[in-house]
């Protein structure tokens, strides 16, 4: 009685408010306008003195708290606590009347704009930029001047300000939702543009509309208060929080600070609230991911791997039983990578292979020390040239990374700066490592970028990433890499998202650099063609752990895990063109929750009861290559490449 | 990069002549609710009055013709009188008044820029850390407190309390300089503690973002040094997003800059217009805000060119 207990669904709605109540502040923000709106609505309630009540014996007057006086009273012996709730109901109001004006005026001039696109769009945004670059509290001066001074029409240019906010917010939903297929195929079945509008954007907008709400009342409420302390807002004689502070700031000095305390705080918590509602609720909408995914992680020990374990110096990496986990949701661990093991010697090339999520990346950022926080590695021992590099501090990884290890990554043009000048940034190692001069460093540079074939190096070290091509930038990269003669060169996915040839020049590159140089290469793909050419041994990995490791011709020749197999005929290269190519259905099960038996065997189709009961371990094999399957020895999986039955 | 700023030196133009629409449609409001030449004469005004008045503004030509007027006369400097006072010319009484807003916006600018810049570092570099938790939850409170609250508990603390500063007043720059950043000091701070927040916060999320970017990490793996890491590779391009966060900034502080110089007894332009609003003014409101029209196009210039020396594709391209 085992079987998991599937977790109730919950509608997106109640996960929405159980969010805003777990977060603290968001409960202070709810709280805080629970009691706005009863001041509001009700102030009598809760208010002890009328507002308007002077002390007329002048006995009184700028009091601080007391018994009587909660809130001390001003300058005619008013009651402040009474006037700071009363001040509540011309917050609302002031908001009632400019978030009307603003979203009634914004939302549809944005979703015209952004609809009709093109050069009517250009036009509105261009006028609605004018008004968005001038200061509110400006153009609601301009509006109380036409419209002579009271609350109302301060609040009405500064909804008529604020309209500019919703104008932009709104188009960009809209031109973004337009270019949706399904917006696409709305318009080409013929459903009326104003019907798309509502059931297709409209509900898109919502979400950003109301964060965005909640941040410029509070705007509203600030900039309100603002006009009336100028006196061209509420009237001077109204409880309202602004024309408090007006009353309050011609006498501070000589009557005491505490004559500021009350409306200003009634303010500043009122504003505090509507920005950190408007943060919660972005929060548990779960827009916007947080920051946290480079929040600092404590280190915990490492435990040594099963076998002891030293390297000499003749193997130039060595990697034994290594754990890498990562903290889940309610304090669950999800084990991204299990008891990997790996070494390569000095002139060899390792293929790495296994579809996305089975942990190729995560073991080499791993073997750098650079394991994505906050991850961390919990087990396992790794040693480079005969060193141990376990546990070693950040300075001396510093040491070693760039200098005796070099990565060339999969997406060439995002891991160069945009802002540095591609000659810098390949000038950068050599400068760091080998100390060279600026001037030393940058003709070093030119002539790495000659080696790896990029026409006209010198003009080439004054440009910026953006101008140049995808193949271009991993030549780049490969010069980086190779700047300091690394002893280990990582290639994670080198050519992938290059076109076909010039994928070949890369390899050919790289193969080239390694008999010069000696270097080892650890080449990580989801591409066997790319394998088939280049390694020498390969390490297969599904779901965090490596299933099975031979030399490259016994994988194609004779693949021993169900899984290596069916790498292999997805390969177009082993198919006859007939049919369709085949795919391995199913998908990568995830790391928070790995089955208990082998992690292929939900998509393997040699699996028994046992396979989904028990995990297999990574046994040696008849011809010495390492497998990670129970049937094994029993399965015969054909012959590799080419021969597919 | 010269090519670029002249480009965007011709696209300040139309949006220069946007502004100056904007504050010629001002005074056409105000006529069309008869409030012009009704200020002009008074209370109890004559139609005799308001007949002259309408004809010696010239009131009843056609609007386009009188904004063709209007617009020459601005060109050409002249801001026209005050419509309360025929002896005062309003660019004579803006230069006057336009110096004590501009060094408290400056000074306020300069300090909320580098402050906030150090610290948005500071927080972002470890994210969740005590000094990040520590920032964020005083630049949420500050950013909830307007400049002339901040002002008032500045002037209470360091002007009536402690003494250091004067609780009121402004000294000219040309009357001594050290007088003039005494008395700006306190403003300055009051308004730059907003904008010390909202550039901090902008600038941690942004610098986080560029940390976790694939550039950084494959610094990293080249063996490039934490400082280097922040300061060379993560900041320029955290400041692309920032500096359009400035410029807005910018822009809203010169209008609330009006609240704080009431707070401390500045002359300056906050009560030019104020004073200008109550009397319904409106030649005074209208060069007032084509100055400041003229001041936000200026540090929208600014902004522009920020782009183009932090981001290469900003200036390559035009």
């Amino acid at each position: 009685m085992s079987a998991p207990v599937a977790a109730p669904a919950v509608s997106p709605r109640r996960r929405f408010w159980r969010r805003m109540f777990r977060n603290p502040l968001a409960v202070f923000a709810m709280g805080w306008f629970v009691i706005l709106i009863i001041s509001w609505v009700w102030p009598e309630l809760i208010a002890t003195h009328d507002p308007f009540s002077q002390d007329v014996m002048l006995q009184r007057l700028f009091e601080t708290p007391s018994g009587d006086h909660w809130l001390g009273t001003d300058q005619f012996g008013r009651d402040h606590y009474s006037r700071v709730i009363h001040g509540a109901g011309f917050a609302f109001r002031s908001i009632l009347i400019a978030m009307s004006i603003a979203v009634g005026l914004g939302v549809p001039i944005g979703l015209y704009s952004g609809w009709r696109g093109g050069r009517t769009d250009r036009a509105i945004m261009w006028i609605n930029d004018v008004f968005f670059s001038l200061p509110i509290v400006l153009l609601a001066m301009a509006v109380v001047i036409i419209l002579s001074p009271s609350l109302t029409s301060a609040m009405i240019g500064v909804g008529i300000a604020m309209s500019t906010r919703f104008v932009r917010l709104t188009r960009a939903v809209t031109l973004a939702e337009k270019e949706e297929l399904y917006v696409d195929a709305a318009r080409i079945t013929g459903i009326s543009t104003r019907r798309i509008l509502s059931r297709y954007i409209a509900p898109n907008l919502l979400p950003s509309l109301v964060i965005q709400a909640a941040i410029i009342s509070g705007a509203i409420i600030l900039i309100g208060a603002t006009l009336s302390f100028l006196g061209v807002g509420a009237n001077l004689d109204d409880p309202d929080w602004g024309v408090m502070l007006n009353r309050s700031q011609a006498v501070f000095r000589q009557e005491g600070v505490w004559q500021i305390v009350p409306p200003a705080l009634a303010l500043v918590l009122t504003v505090l609230a509507f920005n950190l509602l408007g943060d919660a609720i972005r929060d548990a909408l779960g827009r916007d991911a947080s920051d946290n995914a480079l929040s600092v992680t404590k280190r915990v020990a490492v435990k040594p791997a099963e076998t002891p374990h030293k390297a000499g110096a003749d193997i130039v990496l060595s990697i034994r039983d290594m754990d890498i986990e990562f903290p889940g949701q309610k304090g669950q661990v999800s084990q991204i990578l299990q008891g990997v093991s790996l070494e390569i010697g000095p002139g060899e090339t390792l293929g790495v292979v296994g579809e996305s999520g089975s942990g190729k990346s995560m073991t080499m950022l791993s073997a750098l020390g650079l394991t994505p926080a906050p991850g961390q590695m919990t087990r396992g021992s790794v040693f480079f040239c005969g060193r141990d590099v376990t546990d070693l501090a950040e300075a001396e990884w510093r040491r070693i990374r760039g200098k005796e290890i070099g990565v060339i990554f999969q997406e060439p043009i995002a891991v160069l700066n945009p802002a540095i000048k591609v000659g810098t940034q390949i000038a950068e190692p050599l400068r760091i490592h080998l100390g060279m001069s600026r001037r030393a460093a940058r003709n070093r540079a030119a002539e790495l970028l000659a080696e790896v074939r990029v026409p006209d190096p010198l003009r080439r070290l004054d440009q910026y990433p953006h101008e140049f091509s995808g193949g271009m930038a991993q030549r780049v990269g490969i010069a980086m890499a190779l700047a300091c003669e690394p002893k280990l060169l990582i290639a994670d996915e080198p050519s992938t998202a290059l076109d076909v040839t010039v994928q070949g020049q890369i390899l050919d590159l790289m193969a080239e650099v390694q008999q010069r140089r000696q270097t080892a290469i650890i080449l990580i793909t989801h591409d066997l063609g790319v394998i088939a050419e280049a390694a020498d041994r390969v390490l297969v990995m599904y779901g965090g752990q490596v299933v099975e490791t031979a030399s490259t011709h016994d994988v194609f020749a004779h693949p021993q895990h169900p899984y290596s197999r069916a790498l292999l005929d997805t390969m177009p290269q082993s198919h006859d063109g007939a049919g369709e190519l085949p795919i391995i259905a199913g998908m990568v099960p995830s790391a928070s929750d790995w089955p208990p038996g082998c992690r292929f065997a939900s998509r393997c189709e040699f699996a028994n009861d046992e396979c989904h009961a028990s995990m297999p371990a990574l046994t040696t094999h008849a011809s010495g290559d390492l497998v990670r399957c129970l049937r094994a020895s029993e399965l015969d999986l054909g012959m590799g490449v080419g021969v597919k039955s | 990069m010269g090519k670029y700023i002249a480009f965007r030196l011709l696209a300040a133009v139309p949006l220069l002549f946007a502004i100056a629409v904007v504050t010629f449609l001002i005074s056409v409001a105000m006529e069309a609710r008869g409030s012009i030449a009704g200020q002009v004469c008074g209370e109890g005004a004559t139609p005799e009055c308001i007949a002259t008045v309408t004809a010696e503004l010239g009131l009843d030509d056609p609007i386009p013709t009188r904004f063709a007027r209007w617009l020459g006369d601005v060109a050409s400097g002249d801001l026209g009188t005050s419509l309360l006072n025929e002896n005062t010319e309003v660019s004579a009484l803006i230069g006057e008044r336009i110096w004590p807003t501009l060094s408290i916006v400056g000074f306020s600018l300069l300090i909320g820029i580098t402050v906030g810049m150090l610290l948005g570092i500071a927080a972002a570099i470890r994210p969740g850390g005590l000094v990040d938790r520590l920032i964020s939850v005083i630049a949420a409170g500050v950013i909830a407190a307007p400049g002339f609250i901040i002002g008032m508990l500045l002037s209470w603390g360091f002007a009536v309390e402690l003494g250091w500063l004067d609780p009121v007043g402004y000294v000219p720059l040309g009357e001594s300089f050290t007088g003039w950043l005494k008395s700006i000091t306190l403003p300055s701070v009051a308004l730059a503690l907003p904008t010390l927040a909202i550039v901090q916060r902008q600038l941690r999320s942004s610098m986080a973002n560029a940390l976790l970017s694939r550039y950084v990490l494959a610094a990293r793996a080249r063996g490039v040094s934490r400082p280097s890491l922040i300061g060379r590779h993560a900041l320029p391009n955290a400041m692309i997003p920032t500096v359009t966060v400035i410029g807005f900034r910018a822009a809203s502080a010169i209008g609330l800059t009006t609240a704080v110089e009431i707070v401390f007894g500045v002359r300056g332009m906050g009560e030019m217009l104020v004073t200008a609003i109550v009397g319904r003014n409106v030649t005074v409101l209208q060069g007032g805000m084509l100055v400041i029209g003229l001041v936000v196009v200026v540090v929208n210039l600014a902004v522009d060119v920020s782009y183009g020396f932090l981001n290469p594709k900003v200036r390559l391209s035009r």
